[in-house]
Parts: structure tokens; C-alpha cells; sequence
């Protein structure tokens, strides 16, 4: 028990020594692009017929503080996210970060780990399955649909089924919701009309993570089936489903669940082009827009920001998980026994 | 004394993509009561794959001929199809012991969960009665601080005790028979020793019959009372364990016992058994051994003499081909 709560308490520092690395990269990253926020917005406003002298973008810049030192400017970024939970203003859109993304963020967050929590839920069992079945057409069959879903672009997944839905039911299905709840307060029937859009990016983007996943413990399955151990069990009489899960099956989930956090970050960073045909608004085509229309770093910073510090929380619950599956990795890190 | 497990005629199969392999051609073993069988052979001589096939454990693509037998307590196990009844030979009345003690635990699983386990599924006893069973048997083979011990892992272990813990796990059910592949190979020596005397002690107490497989002369030396000398799949040469070392018959078995390193004359060079073990596929028709026997009889040599045990002396038999070349 102590073993573990040192492990947690390792894990929880690192965390949070990662998260502030991160921090820094993500904004050392938005100062390095060519020109201030406050000469974009000018250069903006220019475009829009206004008359931009060299005194006014001076003022702008006072007005953002961005006169002040680079790590000055890095530490009050840090500690306002940290402690005030604000990310600022938007730079182009002059609008508050917070409320630009709020609902937004939540909703990419929904679906991506929806679509991870399924494709894990079906990939597990259905994985073992594939690689210990006697019926060499089960297995295929699995294989083929999974191949299926690793090869086939999502967007054009999306787009087919947007087709087939519009051909038989005259309906796009896209956005998130219906026209007369897209913007109303949240109620049983929004909930009701969320989801009977929001399968559709889901199911798209499960299908590819399910598809990587399957393979991933169907390959750890035969791999660990063939261990000694599997057959020392067998030689004592354990066999059946107590051998199967027992057994290898709880060897081999290790490297499953520690890809979690990257599966997380795969399917985030798909939704983008599925939330694009479908024309969600979520967090995901907002950073598209901010990072390639509009060069909105501060927006575009924080939502990268937001997506990393969801992996790093993930990782740090999965290592907790992992730790408490399979005293090696507990037992290992604190140095024995 | 009562036989407690006959071979009959076995021959053991694998289809695989390159055709069908003999892994074993035409066994006959057994083992009485309280009895020792070393069973002799280089890698590949088809030892493990007929412990494997005394408790059902080959793969899927193995194929046994249908006059084979292997009669455990008057049943032909190789027959057994049902869940009930294979779980009456593995861990019940046969247990085994495997080479390597590290990777025969679940690395994740507690060694006393994995004894109770096994305990649970056996005998009709209650959670508690199997843990005091467990700990009894791990003090029994030498284990201290067992309590500690029940709850750890098989990686906390030193190899040694892991060895100890395995023997603990395969006698707690009380098998009749026990199969241990290599038991000390993977051991360094004093800890070999150490449990090569646990082991003959135990045998003695619990008056099991054990097929004890090892490519180590010296090993079945120490424990066997009787001995067969296995080669590509075949038995080559069996019988009572003195008189077998002290009257080699067949070829192989004189090379086997050439090829021990002389203590009394260090200097002097090893003597291998020329040549290599064939591969399976290329099975030499005939004796199996003309491929690298060092003076075959011509008929030998041209593959015409069929592979046949012959007695020799009481209870001392040798493949007819081998007894008339060596």
C-alpha cells in the first residue's frame, strides 16, 4: 500500500513537471511566429480599409502588454491558466478564450472519448477473441473489418454515410444538433438530439480507433498465449474462460491500456477533418481555423494547451491503472520489494 | 508393484505448413509406483513432447495414431476430451514441473493465489484449508517466512526458490505421477544439487512415480531407477539405470556416456557424438541413428532394418539395429 501511494505520488509530480514543459513549449511556440498579436490585429484591421500608423500598434502593444519581457509574459500566461483558469483573449476575434470555448472543448472532449471508451470496450474482448478462436473465418472476418477501418480515410467514411443518410432519410446529420436545439440551454431532449447526431462522428471515429486497437491485442493475445506460464496453468487443470482471462489475457492488456493516452491524441487529432464535413462546432476546427486561417496563436495556444494537459491526466490514470494490474510495474519503479 | 502409467505404441504428429513432423515413433514406457524414469536425449529427441502428450498439453495440430495408449489408472488419456476429465490428469493425479521456474509463474498473479487456485479446482477443501495446505508444502521444500513468501511474486523470487515454490505447487494436489522437464537445467550447480536432494527425498516420502527428463547423464545418474534413452523420437535403449551405464548396447548411448567429461582426467578432450541431429523433416527411414552412427553394419547403413526394441539382458533393451553395431 505505501509501495503504492509513493507510486501515485511520483507519477502525480511528473505529471504535473510534464504539464509545465508542456506549457512552455506551447508558448515559446506561439512567440516564435512572425509578428505580434497586436500588429496581426492592426494588419487585420488594415485589410478592412482602417488607416494603421506606427504609434497605434506601439499602443496596441502596451495595451496587450506585450511590451514587457518574454518569461514575464510566460509566467503571467502560466500562473492565469494555473489559478485563474483564464486563457486570455482570443487575438484576432478580440473575444475571451474562455467563453469562445466554452461547450466547445467539452463537446470534442465527449466525443473523442466516447469513441475511445467504445472502440476499447469492443477491441478488448473482441481482440481476444480473434486471436484465440478455433475458427479461422471468425478471426478473418475480424481482420478484414478491421483492415477496413485502418485503411478507409475517415472523412471518407463520414462522407458516404452522410450520403446514404441524405439519400434515405433526407437528412445531412450534420452539426451537433438540430436546428431549433443548436441554441438553446441544455435539456433531456438537447441530450436526446446530441446524440442522435453525434453517433455518426463517433461511430466514424471509433471505427478507425477500434480497428488499431483490435490488432493491438489480438498481436499481445498470440504473443502471450504462447508463454510457458499459459501452459503451466494448463498443466494444473485451469482452462476455459478463468484460464483465458486470468491468465494471458490480464498479461497482455499492459501495453493496451498504456496506449490510451496516444489513442486519445490520434482520435482528437481526427476529429478536425470529420468535424469539418460534418460541420460540428467543436474545439477541433476551431484550432484548424486558428492555426491555419486566422494565425490566432493565443487561441490556437490554449487549445493545444487543454488537449495536452487531457493526455497528460490520462496517462497519469492509466499509469495508476496499470500499476495496480500488474505488481511489476508497482513493485519495479519503487525498486522491489 | 502397481504400474501407474503404461505407453503403449505412441506416436506423436505435427501438421504444420512444411508437412507432417514425427515427433515421436513408437514409444513404449512405463512407470511403476514409487519408481524413477530418466528419460535421455539431446533437444529435439521428442522427451517433452511425450510428457506434453501424458497430460494433453501438444498443440492443436498434433496427431496421435489410433492404437496409441497412454493408460493412467486404467484409462487411455489420450482419448479424454471433456473439460472433467483432462482436469483428473492435469494437476490431479499427474502434476508437472517445468525447466524454467521464472516464466512457469503468471508474473502478475501471487504465488499463493496461483497455488490455491489450483488447490480449489482439485480437491473439494474450503479457501483457508488450501492456503494452510499451500504453506505447509512451501515450508516442506525448504521455503522460510512462507507467509511472505505466499504473498509474493514469482519475480521476487531468487531462481532457486521459484524452483522450490514450483515443486511445492505441483506435489500440493498429491499427484500419483510427476513429470518434471529439466527441473535443474536452468539452476546453477549448488542450487541443482540442493534440489535434486529436495526432490529425491520427496519422492521417497510421497512414494510417486517420476518421469524425470533431462539431457544430463549425471542427473539420472543421481536419481532414476530406470532409464530410456530417447533419439529423434524413438526410444534407442532402456533398462534398470546400472545396468544401463555400466553396459551400453547402443551406439548412441556409448556416445552419451563418452561425452561426459572424466574427472579423474581433466586434460583429456570431450568427446562429442559425431555429426548433428537430423532435422524432422529429413527423418532417416530405417534406424534412425545410421546418420551418424560411428561403425553401421551394412544393412544399417542402407536404412533396411526396421526400428525394434530386442531384450538383451533381463529388462535391458536395445533397438535391434543398435545392438548388432555397437
Amino acid at each position: 500500500m505505501i509501495n503504492f501511494i509513493q507510486f501515485t505520488l511520483t507519477r502525480f509530480f511528473l505529471a504535473i513537471i510534464t504539464l509545465l514543459i508542456v506549457c512552455f513549449i506551447v508558448f515559446s511556440l506561439m512567440e516564435l511566429v512572425p509578428g505580434t498579436c497586436a500588429e496581426r490585429y492592426l494588419a487585420f484591421k488594415n485589410t478592412q480599409g482602417s488607416q494603421i500608423t506606427y504609434e497605434d500598434i506601439e499602443a496596441e502593444k502596451v495595451r496587450l502588454g506585450l511590451d514587457k519581457p518574454f518569461l514575464y509574459r510566460y509566467g503571467k500566461w502560466v500562473t492565469d491558466i494555473a489559478f485563474k483558469g483564464e486563457f486570455g483573449n482570443s487575438c484576432i476575434l478580440r473575444m475571451n478564450i474562455n467563453e469562445l470555448l466554452s461547450g466547445r472543448f467539452s463537446l470534442s472532449l465527449i466525443i473523442s472519448i466516447t469513441a475511445l471508451l467504445l472502440s476499447y470496450l469492443i477491441a478488448i474482448p473482441v481482440g481476444i477473441i480473434s486471436a484465440t478462436t478455433k475458427y479461422k473465418v471468425v478471426d478473418e472476418s475480424l481482420k478484414f473489418i478491421s483492415y477496413l477501418g485502418i485503411a478507409l480515410p475517415n472523412f471518407l467514411v463520414a462522407l458516404c454515410i452522410m450520403l446514404f443518410m441524405t439519400y434515405f432519410y433526407g437528412d445531412t446529420m450534420t452539426g451537433l444538433f438540430s436546428e431549433e436545439f443548436e441554441n438553446v440551454p441544455w435539456s433531456a431532449d438537447r441530450v436526446k438530439d446530441f446524440l442522435s447526431r453525434a453517433w455518426l462522428p463517433i461511430f466514424v471515429l471509433g471505427w478507425n480507433a477500434t480497428a488499431f486497437a483490435l490488432q493491438t491485442v489480438r498481436a499481445l493475445m498470440l504473443d502471450e498465449n504462447d508463454k510457458l506460464y499459459v501452459m503451466a496453468a494448463r498443466a494444473r487443470g485451469i482452462s476455459g474462460m478463468s484460464l483465458l482471462w486470468r491468465y494471458p489475457a490480464k498479461h497482455s492488456l499492459g501495453p493496451v491500456i498504456n496506449s490510451i493516452g496516444f489513442d486519445l491524441n490520434r482520435i482528437f487529432s481526427a476529429l478536425p477533418i470529420v468535424a469539418l464535413i460534418l460541420i460540428l462546432t467543436e474545439a477541433g476546427a476551431l484550432l484548424i481555423e486558428a492555426l491555419a486561417r486566422s494565425n490566432d496563436q493565443q487561441l490556437a495556444g490554449a487549445i493545444i494547451f487543454l488537449l495536452t494537459a487531457t493526455i497528460v491526466f490520462v496517462n497519469f490514470i492509466t499509469d495508476l491503472i496499470l500499476a495496480i494490474m500488474d505488481p511489476r510495474v508497482r513493485k519495479g519503479v519503487m525498486g522491489g520489494s | 508393484m502397481e504400474e501407474l502409467l503404461k505407453i503403449n505404441n505412441l506416436d506423436v504428429k505435427f501438421d504444420t505448413d512444411e508437412g507432417r513432423i514425427t515427433a515421436v515413433e513408437n514409444i513404449s514406457l512405463s512407470v511403476k509406483q514409487g519408481e524413477v524414469l530418466g528419460i535421455v536425449g539431446e533437444s529435439g529427441s521428442g522427451k517433452s513432447v511425450t510428457a506434453k502428450a501424458i497430460m494433453q498439453l501438444n498443440p492443436g495440430n498434433t496427431i496421435y495414431n489410433d492404437d496409441a495408449e497412454i493408460i493412467i489408472d486404467g484409462e487411455n488419456v489420450i482419448k479424454f476430451t471433456s473439460k472433467e476429465d483432462l482436469m483428473k490428469i492435469r494437476g490431479g493425479k499427474v502434476s508437472m514441473i517445468f525447466q524454467e521456474p521464472m516464466a512457469s509463474f503468471a508474473p502478475a498473479i501471487k504465488i499463493g493465489d496461483q497455488m490455491v487456485e489450483q488447490l480449489l479446482l482439485h480437491k473439494n477443501i474450503k479457501k483457508d484449508e488450501a492456503k494452510t495446505i499451500s504453506l505447509d508444502m512451501l515450508t516442506r521444500v525448504g521455503i522460510t517466512d512462507t507467509e511472505k513468501r505466499f504473498n509474493q511474486y514469482a519475480f521476487e523470487l531468487s531462481g532457486g526458490m521459484r524452483q522450490r515454490a514450483m515443486i511445492a505447487m505441483a506435489l500440493s494436489t498429491m499427484p500419483k505421477l510427476l513429470l518434471a522437464d529439466e527441473p535443474t537445467t536452468a539452476l546453477d550447480v549448488t542450487i541443482q544439487a540442493q534440489v535434486l536432494k529436495l526432490m529425491k527425498d520427496i519422492i521417497k516420502e510421497y512414494k510417486m512415480g517420476v518421469i524425470f527428463i533431462t539431457h544430463d547423464l549425471g542427473v539420472i545418474a543421481q536419481t532414476a531407477d530406470q532409464i530410456a534413452v530417447m533419439y529423434l523420437g524413438c526410444v534407442v535403449e532402456k533398462g534398470p539405470v546400472n545396468e544401463i551405464l555400466k553396459n551400453p548396447k547402443h551406439p548412441y548411448t556409448k556416445g552419451l556416456i563418452a561425452a561426459l567429461p572424466d574427472v579423474n582426467n581433466l586434460e583429456a578432450p570431450l568427446k562429442p557424438i559425431p555429426g548433428n541431429i537430423p532435422s524432422p523433416l529429413e527423418r532417416p527411414t530405417g534406424c534412425v541413428f545410421r546418420t551418424r552412427c560411428p561403425h553401421p553394419t551394412k544393412e544399417g547403413k542402407e536404412g533396411k532394418i526396421d526400428m525394434k526394441l530386442v531384450e538383451v539382458e533381463p529388462g535391458h533393451w536395445v533397438d535391434q539395429c543398435g545392438a548388432k553395431c555397437g
